[in-house]
């Protein structure tokens, strides 16, 4: 059992989060709803100035707001990009966002930058790899680095243990934390047949430092990681086993593709508190 | 055969940009099972196809969303091709979406899909303005003008005072006026079409202080003269070095219109201050 202090790697429960979208910028502003904190997309905010950066001061001044990036590409087999890094390490100290977040994938080569987020072949030797760019990382953004886990759309024949194995072994070895995505487990429990309660059941508790919760789109044969919709009951299920099991976790809502009206949205986060309350209560 | 990480990325990087359906094609079917298993419902082509896919998807938005006017005067079907063969000839090796837009009016103004060349003129031009309306929204932030630092300039300060414009500011010199045709496609719904003739405009494109992007067309002088202080010439020889070549009469214009200018650059706040180097 870990001690209390020392899960979420001692990093605070933030509560229950939305992603700050431009659609939304305006009645946030003028209403500023009960949101525990915001999260944003860093990449949108690493311009020189204008627009982005006033709205995000005004997020800031009455809300936390996490960073949580989409390019790092901790498992690119091409350099890390230091400028990029410098420019996030800014933005950190604009935000000061206690840990910085960004996924465990690949997003592109030398000749070809996907925009998209790959998986890893699941062996020791990328488990190596990857955690020996996530350190550098962390060294350098001086912040604790937490990796989540993404959506799959495919399987490599090299891969020789289960993706939450390899995320385990990654974080363990790096020293850095989990951005569970709950819907990505179930998206990828889906396409390629595995129970997602095991996922669930064998990520390492301490290291859980945020929550990811979103909707989907199914295509039959295979499901998208859309974030398009609400959450759907089975994401709520394995959502309700994962705050049992790793306790009061900052837990946020995305919704990037059909964005609804903020009361929606907001209407989902409080379906996350009540849900995120029951649990603990129950586990006193 | 190899299945390290570099070989596994260099092969899905390689297949999906692709036009066509990686399970129509049996020598990339055949590669795809070397490196993906697939599984009950999806061949490992099959699988990989799902990245080509999103792949266009994802790149097609963005271009669309940078450039409403554009895929509004193309239509879905032109633009799609436009997207195509922009991705083909350009396809994004870094993350920044800004670096992935960057050459599109290059692109434009060569692109066989237009039927003339003033075509791909007004298209390399519309294109150019699209990309200075995203940079100027997110240009630098600068203090606004401090009209008691003016006040006190001495008499002579206008030899040798550098004018400092606002660092987000946008000079653009086009040959067709795409401003004023964008915001009547986008904000009055006008028709989009190319226009009949060219029809040159300048103008400097600015955010107000409540970051509002506007734009407010320039004399070509008033142009030009704003180009040599952003070189860092001070006023007064950057006065003379524009009215040089110019017949007298405009030379006339120029020294009756300068007071008139950099009062409205002032209040527009595309001057953000007056540096005066030492006189020593």
């Amino acid at each position: 059992m870990t001690a209390p202090d020392r899960m979420r790697l001692g990093l605070p429960d933030l509560g229950i989060g939305v992603g700050l979208r431009l659609p939304h910028y305006e009645e946030i502003f003028e209403t500023r709803p009960k949101v525990d904190w915001f999260e944003i997309i860093s990449e949108n905010f690493l311009v020189p100035g204008g627009v982005p950066l006033a709205n995000l001061d005004r997020a800031l001044a009455h809300y936390p707001v996490i960073q949580h990036g989409v390019t790092l590409s901790i498992g690119g087999t091409t350099p890390l990009d230091f400028d990029f890094l410098r420019d996030l390490r800014a933005l950190l100290r604009r935000t000061k966002s206690p840990w910085v977040s960004d996924h465990l994938c690949w997003t592109g080569t030398a000749t070809l930058n996907t925009h998209d987020l790959l998986p890893l072949p699941y062996t020791a030797e990328v488990v190596r790899h990857v955690a020996a760019r996530a350190r550098i990382v962390q060294d350098t953004l001086e912040v604790p680095l937490v990796l989540e886990n993404v959506s799959s759309y495919l399987t490599y024949t090299s891969s020789d243990m289960t993706e939450w194995d390899f995320l385990t072994a990654v974080v363990e070895e790096a020293n850095c934390g989990i951005l569970l995505d709950i819907n990505n487990i179930y998206v990828s429990s889906q396409n390629h047949g595995f129970d997602p309660r095991a996922y669930v059941d064998a990520v390492p508790a301490e290291r859980v430092v945020q929550i990811h919760l979103a909707g989907h789109t199914n295509y039959g044969d295979y499901i998208i990681d859309t974030h398009s919709g609400p959450v759907i009951d089975p994401v709520w299920d394995l959502y309700r086993r994962a705050i049992g099991r790793v306790g009061p976790v900052s837990t946020l809502i995305e919704w990037d593709e059909d964005i609804p009206p903020l009361a929606t949205l907001l209407a989902e986060a409080e379906r996350a508190r009540v849900v995120r309350e029951e649990v603990l209560s129950h586990a006193k | 055969m190899r299945n390290d990480l570099a070989s596994v990325q260099a092969f899905l990087a390689s297949v999906i940009p692709g036009h066509a359906p990686i399970p129509d094609d049996p020598a990339l079917a055949e590669a795809a099972a070397r490196f993906v298993t697939g599984n009950g419902r999806l061949t490992p082509a099959a699988q990989v196809d799902i990245y080509r896919r999103q792949f266009w998807l994802r790149h097609r938005e963005i271009l669309r969303d940078d450039f409403p006017a554009l895929a509004r005067l193309l239509g879905d079907a032109k633009m799609d091709a436009f997207c195509r063969d922009f991705l083909d000839a350009h396809p994004p090796t870094r993350a920044p979406f800004e670096t992935l837009i960057e050459p599109v009016p290059r692109f434009a103004e060569a692109w066989p899909g237009f039927e003339t060349q003033a075509e791909r003129t007004f298209a390399a031009d519309l294109t150019r303005y699209e990309i200075a309306l995203l940079e100027v929204r997110t240009g630098p932030d600068a203090p606004p003008l401090d009209p008691q630092k003016l006040a006190s300039l001495p008499e002579d300060a206008w030899e040798r005072a550098r004018i400092v414009l606002h660092p987000a500011m946008r000079r653009l010199a086009f040959s067709y006026p795409v401003h004023r045709l964008r915001k009547a496609w986008l904000v009055s719904g006008e028709p989009a079409v190319f226009p009949d003739a060219p029809s040159p405009a300048h103008i400097a494109l600015y955010r107000n202080r409540e970051l509002v992007t506007h734009f407010e067309e320039l004399e070509p002088e008033a142009f030009a003269l704003l180009d040599l202080l952003a070189e860092g010439a001070a006023l007064v020889p950057a006065l003379g070095r524009l009215a040089e070549p110019l017949p007298e009469e405009r030379q006339a214009h120029v020294a009756a219109s300068v007071g008139r200018w950099f009062q409205q650059w002032t209040s527009l706040g595309l001057v953000v201050d007056v540096d005066l180097p030492s006189s020593s």
